[in-house]
């Protein structure tokens, strides 16, 4: 009896469209209609994070949103991280630390670690301690995905001093113009 | 979750008017971090769901001739970051810093937080020590109540059904009250109190006496309540370290804790008098703090 409307989202990227009814959650739309199973079902009460995604730069529970409420809207999930040739430098920084068991919390958390780097490239450790709380991860204890955000902050840090024309950062971790 | 119509109201005006169509059942989606948890669970869920989430006009946060206006959208991570409500009410930003974690304070918003109207909600407390008002919206215009009037008990608010939460207004009078607010969960993150408190004073520099003290607690009462046997007890009175703790004692008599799984009631009472004290203790710190940064100029 209610309404399919096609809801169209930048995902990764890229422009998609599908079709959602009125209560699909935007977590339910990116795993069972565009297949991206990295985000997960976990509480389905916006406990646990396994289902972070970062929509309009905030890191949200997919599980708390209604489809509908991603429409025109900029949506990246884990998925949006890799390329075929190499892991985005959080997921290479988890992967060094040994800092996923399991691994069901990981894209949720590193979806977070994401959030939190492209706004503050050079976060203290109350600061990573502070963006992972909304993750349960029920294996490692935390220390290690802790570790692994300071270094991943060190690479991209690097990786953007390297590049032509960089923005040269200030104590304190404000931008400016090189 | 069973399915439901959702309608996207564009503006107040049009979420009223939708309200007023779809009858009492209807449901109104903001932030979506507890209605949806609760359509989930739920074995009735409404026909009808109105999303005003996308509602230009119910977001932004500004100084107006009545004083601070914090739309009902604002998220909680927004006025953990406005420069304006840090200025002027840091003990709010820290409120706010404390309700759940990033994830939900992305999509949870101030209006929701009041409305859900849960004992242990962040917000009150701190709103009411600054004698907030809200501005309500129906089919027949708008009113505006004190904010301790909106709380009609548990997880009940003054609303009607076709009613909207639109605006959260500080009076100009308090801009830049110094304030405090103090918390204490069974852990820092994702917890909700056992209690939390927040204090607001003037100080007669004169005389060094408390003017005008609020005092409001959460979680230890169906809604967020005023300690007022306890203010009355400051108004007027030299600030000394014994005077904010027989208030915060005097705090804890007021209150009416229950015993659950989290704290017993007596625990709930110490905490009450600790923490009343803490943030009568903190926002007179800030206001000598403020009072030298003027001189200073």
């Amino acid at each position: 009896m209610t309404d399919v409307t096609n809801v169209t989202m930048r995902l990764n990227g890229e422009t998609r469209t599908a079709p959602a009814s009125p209560e699909t959650t935007l977590l339910a739309l990116l795993r069972d209609q565009f297949n991206l199973t990295g985000s997960k079902l976990g509480c389905d009460a916006g406990d646990c994070g396994a289902c972070t995604v970062i929509v309009d730069g905030k890191a949200v529970n997919a599980c708390l949103m209604l489809a509908a409420q991603a429409d025109g809207r900029d949506v990246l999930t884990i998925e949006g991280l890799a390329t075929l040739e190499r892991l985005h430098p959080i997921q290479k920084a988890f992967e060094d630390n040994a800092s996923l068991q399991c691994g069901f919390c990981g894209p949720g958390v590193i979806m977070s670690a994401k959030a939190l780097l492209d706004e503050n490239p050079d976060p203290t450790a109350p600061q990573i301690r502070d963006a992972l709380a909304g993750n349960l991860c029920r294996c490692t204890g935390y220390a290690k995905m802790i570790e692994a955000v300071h270094d991943a902050a060190r690479e991209l840090r690097a990786q953007a001093d390297a590049l032509p024309g960089h923005k040269r950062r200030r104590a304190g971790g404000e931008m400016e113009s090189a | 979750m069973r399915a439901f119509e959702l309608v996207i109201a564009k503006d107040a005006a049009h979420a009223v008017a939708l309200l007023a169509e779809h009858g009492p059942s209807v449901k109104v989606l903001a932030g979506g971090t507890d209605l949806l948890v609760d359509l989930k669970s739920a074995s009735n869920v409404p026909q009808v769901v109105v999303d005003i989430s996308r509602a230009a006009d119910l977001k932004g946060i500004v100084i107006t001739e009545q004083g601070l206006r914090i739309g009902a959208l604002v998220t909680h991570t927004e006025i953990m970051r406005s420069p304006l409500i840090r200025e002027l009410f840091p003990a709010l930003a820290d409120a706010a810093h404390t309700i759940g974690a990033v994830q939900t304070r992305n999509l949870g918003t101030l209006g929701g937080n009041l409305v859900t109207c849960v004992p242990s909600m962040d917000s009150g407390p701190p709103l009411v020590a600054l004698d907030a008002l809200v501005t309500i919206a129906g089919t027949g215009g708008r009113r505006q109540v004190p904010l301790t009037g909106f709380f009609a008990g548990l997880r009940k608010t003054l609303l009607k059904p076709e009613e909207l939460l639109v605006e959260i207004v500080i009076p100009s009078e308090n801009l830049g009250k110094p304030a405090d607010f103090q918390k204490f969960g069974l852990r820092k993150g994702q917890a909700l109190a056992l209690v939390n408190a927040a204090a607001s004073l003037w100080v007669d520099w004169e005389r060094n006496v408390c003017v005008a003290p609020r005092i409001a607690l959460g979680a230890v009462a169906p809604t967020v309540i005023r300690a007022s046997t306890a203010e009355a007890h400051l108004d007027g009175r030299a600030i000394t370290p014994e005077a904010m703790a027989e208030a915060g004692r005097i705090a804890a008599s007021e209150a009416h804790p229950i015993t659950d799984f989290r704290a017993s009631a007596d625990y709930r009472r110490d905490l009450i008098a600790v923490l009343t004290r803490r943030a009568l203790a903190n926002a007179y710190a800030r206001a000598k703090a403020m009072r030298e940064g003027k001189n200073g100029d």
